[in-house]
């Protein structure tokens, strides 16, 4: 009489992930490739509208050479983010770097390298500071980050007085921040060697592997004789050596030190990193989807301020982004990781 | 059926089937009001589904038309529900109760109903904390609980927070004589004092008229503390009798049924033959529950730890894997002095280990087969200070083809394949590289019946390479399967030894039960 309901659910929830393979690959090809193409659609479609102030070469160089401190500030940001933990630090350790950065070059008239050098330096300091909080203590990241982010904050405008820094930074500095070679800005080739070191980093050393197994499980990269503590030690400090040069870059950019600079890099940074986690390589924090993710949401913004959209469209825009791009790779790691 | 009308809960040709297995196989039976009455059966004998079903958690088969029966009120076993089973008096509080440790007794208690409120839950009404402490201490009193309302629950001992949980789910009954408790393994982490004080307990309410039913894997427990003793094998009920005409033997005969022919052990020719010095030498080694363990190893031995939960077995093995703290006691491996503070010293010694979850502690859900295989030293890719992605695939399709791991490709996501195929990526991870010793908790948990062979034949064929194995396993006809010899293990020490002929399930099962009082050495 009664059909057993119960035995036809279960014949249905044995066939089940057959189809939901097959979903999900057809969907990983999409995403894969559908951020590119969104963003050629937002080059084009601008091109389109505002051919005389959107498509102009000046235009491109000028988000290319601006965005490439913001796109190492994110590559910086997902090697904590592979083993499981955010930095919230960023933008404020950029300011300090940056500040310290310009500072040396002016109160202490060090030379250019070595002042270089103290920037990336001062980076790697805080990220050091970070890492035994959260890898040695076990205390929150997102806390900890936070924390370590108001009070670096508090630093800042304690040695500048809430002034920027522009004198004393030499000639050289200023001139590879705002010039071209071969056509293109300075910064965008230190960029190019960035994303280049990140993804050897990331891809061709055990050390990047171990990254991936720790986010993965840290139980079991334990069990497998990883030394986790150490790992997420050790992402912070190149983590903050990488915020440290994208200061010193900074600098370059603005011809001196602002103190206010550093916390507008901290939001668009984590939407850019998640995002590009949805792309390219999806469910998985990677090199070439986290470039295309900067260029892409700097681009679309650009755009709009340029259509005549106030300054007000960024914050939304990276914001949505980033709850977007959250939501993305949330359902995908669900997936992949089979719950 | 005059029997009927004096049982509180009666089950009637109850079935249960899942795909491919049928997990309750036409089950009848009854308890009788007032009474302390244990539920016996292995790993898999389907008592645990039994229980669900009463719980209205799964629904019996409709077509086999099983039917429950409440107080003699007859509920259709097919489509019981929760709340039915609430309404109906039957109880059921679960292993390691879920309390919340930073919230009071109190608070605790009312989670499990709701808060006493003012003003009846009207306009600007707020928990009447008045009420509630009030009714939290009635509880306390009723159910003798060492403890006051105002107690954070993690300062509560073991068996009190056990006691809390089952006054949070008898809270409703008006009458203490007409529910049904049911509890699942309540003693498996409580100690031998902390045992007899819930046991005690337990006993104060039967007499008050509360039916209790008990899921156990202790039979000295059964035979101390219960009225009448029911078992379970193989999905069917094998038998219901009054604990005083029972003893050790019949039990355990119970449980495992007389005549089971032995599966042919898969091993071949004893290992004493090979060399006379161990590999491995524990003495005195202690931990967590583990209390001055002893054992020798040879290689191309495989050794069994029968042991049920809590005696300590699992934690052996993660004390020789440096993955727990050792607080006493010497290993020796190959005549050196072996001493790892961490699963990496343990793998540069060549020890392995295979933890018995796979889903916390040895699985990257997210990550590819390839990375999973090669997630032990990743760093011999690195050559020429790059990764040589193409020799880790190479060495992945080795090891997929020789351990027979059916996936689509190396790149799959480990999550994709099936449990049994993620169960040899694991044993995989380790094998290839060929560790001096392998040490196994439940490495066939959740592992189809195909897999499970071929995963035994492994580890068979590691031995006959000279590897030495430790194998921690509840279910032990699998231990007389794949090992050679077996330690049993009860409170933290070894008890028992057993290997050869000498090697038979009920035997183990008997002894891991009835733990013989420890000598000291």
């Amino acid at each position: 009489m009664t059909e057993s309901i119960a035995a036809e659910t279960q014949n249905e929830s044995v066939a089940a992930p057959q189809a939901a393979r097959q979903r999900l690959s057809t969907l990983i090809i999409l995403q894969r490739y559908g951020l590119l193409v969104l963003f050629a659609v937002v080059v084009l479609g601008f091109s389109w509208l505002l051919p005389d102030s959107f498509a102009t070469l000046l235009n491109f160089r000028n988000i290319a050479g601006n965005q490439s401190v913001l796109a190492i500030v994110t590559l910086a940001a997902i090697i904590p983010l592979i083993c499981g933990h955010f930095d919230l630090s960023v933008g404020a350790n950029l300011g300090v770097a940056s500040i310290g950065t310009a500072s040396l070059l002016s109160a202490y008239s060090l030379p250019l390298p070595l002042a270089a050098l103290g920037g990336i330096a001062l980076g790697a300091l805080i990220g050091l500071v970070n890492g035994v909080l959260i890898a040695k203590l076990g205390v929150n990241a997102l806390i900890t980050t936070l924390g370590v982010a108001t009070a670096l904050t508090g630093l800042t405008t304690l040695y500048t007085g809430g002034l920027s820094i522009i004198t004393g930074i030499p000639e050289l500095l200023t001139d590879f921040g705002t010039g071209a070679w071969l056509g293109l800005p300075c910064t965008l080739y230190v960029l190019g060697l960035v994303a280049v070191f990140v993804w050897y980093l990331l891809e061709h050393t055990p050390w990047g592997r171990e990254l991936h197994a720790v986010g993965a499980n840290p139980l079991a990269a334990r069990l497998v004789g990883i030394d986790v503590e150490r790992t997420v030690l050790l992402s912070f400090v190149v983590s903050g050596a990488l915020v440290g040069l994208a200061g010193v870059l900074q600098v370059a950019r603005q011809g001196g030190g602002n103190p206010q600079v550093g916390l507008s890099f901290m939001m668009p940074a984590l939407s850019a990193a998640f995002l590009g986690a949805t792309s390219i390589h999806p469910g998985r924090f990677n090199v070439p989807g986290t470039v295309v993710a900067v260029f892409f949401l700097a681009t679309s913004v650009s755009g709009l301020a340029l259509a005549g959209v106030d300054n007000w469209v960024e914050s939304l825009f990276n914001g949505c982004a980033l709850v977007f791009a959250v939501g993305l790779s949330t359902v995908l790691g669900r997936r992949l990781s089979g719950g | 059926m005059d029997k009927a009308s004096v049982d509180v809960l009666r089950v009637e040709r109850i079935s249960k089937t899942f795909p491919g297995t049928r997990a309750l196989d036409n089950v009848s039976m009854g308890f009788a009001r007032g009474e302390i009455h244990a539920l016996l059966g292995n790993n898999g004998s389907g008592k645990s589904t039994l229980i669900k079903v009463l719980a209205g958690v799964y629904s019996a088969d409709a077509d086999k038309g099983g039917s429950l029966f409440i107080r003699d009120k007859r509920f259709d076993a097919a489509s019981f529900t929760p709340e039915l089973a609430r309404s109906q008096g039957l109880h059921f509080v679960h292993q390691n109760p879920a309390l919340f440790p930073m919230l009071t007794v109190a608070e605790n208690l009312a989670l499990g109903r709701g808060f006493e409120l003012t003003n009846k839950g009207g306009w600007a009404s707020r928990i009447d904390w008045r009420k509630q402490r009030a009714r939290a201490e009635q509880l306390i009193a009723r159910y003798h609980i060492r403890a006051t309302p105002d107690l954070p629950a993690y300062l509560l001992d073991p068996p009190e927070r056990t006691l809390v949980a089952i006054a949070r789910a008898l809270q409703d009954q008006e009458d203490a004589a007409e529910g049904v408790l049911i509890l699942d393994e309540p003693t498996a982490s409580l100690a031998g004092p902390e045992v007899e004080r819930l046991m005690a307990s337990l006993r104060r309410y039967a007499q008050a008229g509360q039916t209790i039913i008990l899921v156990t894997h202790r039979l000295d427990e059964v035979l101390a503390h219960t009225d009448r003793v029911s078992a379970l094998r193989d999905g069917k009920h094998v038998g219901t009798s009054p604990t005083r005409e029972m003893n050790e033997q019949k039990l355990v005969a119970l449980m495992l049924g007389h005549a089971q022919p032995e599966p042919a052990a898969l091993s071949g020719a004893p290992a004493a033959a090979g060399s006379a010095r161990p590999m491995l030498k524990v003495s005195g080694l202690s931990g967590g529950p583990v209390q001055g363990l002893n054992l020798e190893l040879r290689a191309g031995e495989v050794l069994g730890l029968a042991g049920l939960l809590g005696s300590g077995a699992s934690h052996v093995l993660r004390l020789l894997f440096g993955a727990a703290a050792r607080s006493g006691g010497s290993i020796e491996l190959d005549g050196k002095a072996y001493a790892p503070r961490s699963p990496a010293e343990a793998i540069a010694s060549r020890v392995a280990y295979v933890p018995p979850d796979r889903a916390t502690e040895s699985s990257f859900a997210a990550l590819p087969v390839r990375q999973n295989l090669s997630s032990v030293n990743v760093g011999r890719y690195f050559q020429g200070l790059r990764l040589r992605h193409d020799r880790e695939a190479e060495d992945a399709q080795a090891s997929i083809g020789r351990f027979m791991i059916r996936t689509a490709s190396d790149q799959q996501p480990l999550s994709t394949l099936s449990g049994g195929n993620q169960q040899k990526v694991i044993v995989a991870r380790w094998l290839r590289d060929e560790p001096r010793l392998l040490l196994l908790d439940e490495p066939t948990q959740g592992v189809a019946a195909h897999a499970r062979d071929e995963i035994h034949g492994f580890l068979r064929r590691a031995a006959q390479s000279g590897m030495a194995l430790i194998v921690v396993s509840t279910d032990f006809a699998e231990l007389c399967q794949v090992c050679d010899r077996v330690l049993v293990i009860a409170n933290g020490r070894s008890v028992a030894e057993r290997s050869g002929s000498a090697l038979d399930t009920h035997q183990l099962t008997e002894l891991a039960h009835f733990a013989p009082e420890v000598v000291a050495p």
